[in-house]
């Protein structure tokens, strides 16, 4: 089994024998071409990535419980959010006649992100960062399942709207906090940068970039925010 | 109860529903059942409203916005011992067995013993917060039914938690 590095990976949260875990990409069940099952795989690997995101904002509870309670409230509500998608994902492979279990799982994104020392730093590349390129990538992914997938249009769809929350709350307190305190700059700044070394150990050749749309952009309040209606 | 009395009594159920929010996370990553984790996500949001909730109320009962109040120290005990519970009976049944039933027959008595006119907002909350503690103790009996997971003995533990009176420490 790969060894991943420990200054820049966490402990693996727990997981049931039901799971196989792998530590990089390319161990995993790749499927380029449809064998009939990609869509399952898909699925089953997306479930476990939100049990990652749900693992993750539950930590971001338990390691810095002096952080705003309002921020603290959007990370619980992170929490639920996860679950939700966690189960939206299973019923959608099951219909497909996939089981929990029946693919590899990579866990290296509680790790990564875990490894990172403060909240903000966490946030910046979690929320900011891996969610936002997530939402660019299901609302790619939404196009192509709307014509075949009424279901999972259905679930990407919902997903997408959570997650533009996520990312919206997590830009919001990167802001907040170093508008609090410049210094926090600092810790996105290293926060980013240890995530920019570890993430090509796990995805290697395969990681790509994803660039925002400028309508994603506006929601999440990167560039001129929706102003709310009276 | 006074005015004083009462912010004091939701500052403490405030902590509370904070401390289990924590130990649901705390649990989380470290529980291996996935549907016990997806469990955990929801509850922890359950928590984390009241605790919202209660927080604001505490704020109209001329105290500090979320104002917070340690309980008496024997609960604090039972809470922290709860947390370190190392298999998934021992937490399913210490959290959904003892100790949130506990704090409903906990939030019971204040609503017998406030005044609910006066005390009116506070009862509006208190009885939102109920029902929702009902159903995260009927979600765990599924889930542990679903699952095959055995009740803990956790009678001594049980013991100590209704052999405290009131939690809202001096």
């Amino acid at each position: 089994m790969i060894e991943l590095d420990r200054s820049l990976f966490a402990d693996p949260p727990a997981r049931d024998d039901r799971f196989e875990i792998k530590q990089v990409w390319s161990e995993m069940h790749n499927m380029w071409d449809d064998e009939g099952k990609m869509l399952v795989e898909f699925m089953h690997r997306q479930m476990n990535e939100e049990v990652n995101g749900l693992e993750i904002a539950a930590r971001n509870l338990t390691d810095f419980p002096d952080a705003p309670w309002e921020l603290r409230l959007a990370i619980a509500r992170q929490c639920w959010d996860e679950s939700r998608h966690v189960n939206a994902f299973r019923r959608c492979f099951e219909t497909r006649g996939g089981r929990v279990g029946e693919y590899p799982i990579l866990n290296f994104e509680f790790r990564m992100i875990t490894a990172i020392p403060t909240l903000i730093g966490r946030l910046a590349v979690q929320n900011r960062s891996f969610e936002a390129a997530g939402i660019q990538a299901i609302r790619e992914a939404l196009e192509h399942a709307d014509r075949y997938d009424p279901d999972v249009a259905a679930l990407l769809d919902a997903q997408l709207a959570d997650e533009i929350q996520h990312v919206r709350y997590g830009n919001r307190w990167v802001e907040e906090l170093i508008a609090r305190d410049p210094r926090n700059a600092i810790d996105v700044v290293r926060g980013v940068s240890q995530a920019n070394r570890a993430f090509p150990m796990i995805a290697g050749d395969a990681a790509i970039h994803l660039n925002l749309d400028d309508q994603i952009k506006r929601e999440v309040g990167l560039i001129d925010p929706i102003p709310a209606q009276t | 109860m006074n005015v004083k009395q009462r912010a004091d009594a939701l500052g403490t159920f405030r902590f509370i529903e904070v401390y289990l929010m924590e130990t649901a996370a705390y649990w989380t990553p470290i529980t291996p059942e996935m549907e016990v984790k997806v469990m955990f996500g929801r509850h922890i949001w359950d928590f984390a409203q009241h605790a919202d909730w209660l927080g604001k109320r505490t704020f109209e009962l001329r105290q500090p916005e979320h104002y917070t109040r340690r309980p008496d120290d024997a609960y604090v005990r039972l809470l922290e011992q709860m947390k370190q519970a190392e298999t998934v009976s021992e937490r399913l049944t210490l959290l959904y067995d003892v100790v949130v039933p506990g704090l409903v027959r906990r939030y019971g008595r204040y609503l017998e013993t406030t005044d609910r006119l006066l005390d009116g907002p506070s009862v509006l909350v208190i009885e939102r917060i109920i029902p929702e503690l009902r159903r995260q103790m009927g979600e765990a009996q599924n889930l542990r039914k679903e699952l095959a997971v055995k009740t803990a003995d956790t009678s001594d533990f049980r013991r100590a938690e209704t052999a405290i009176d009131s939690v809202v420490g001096a």
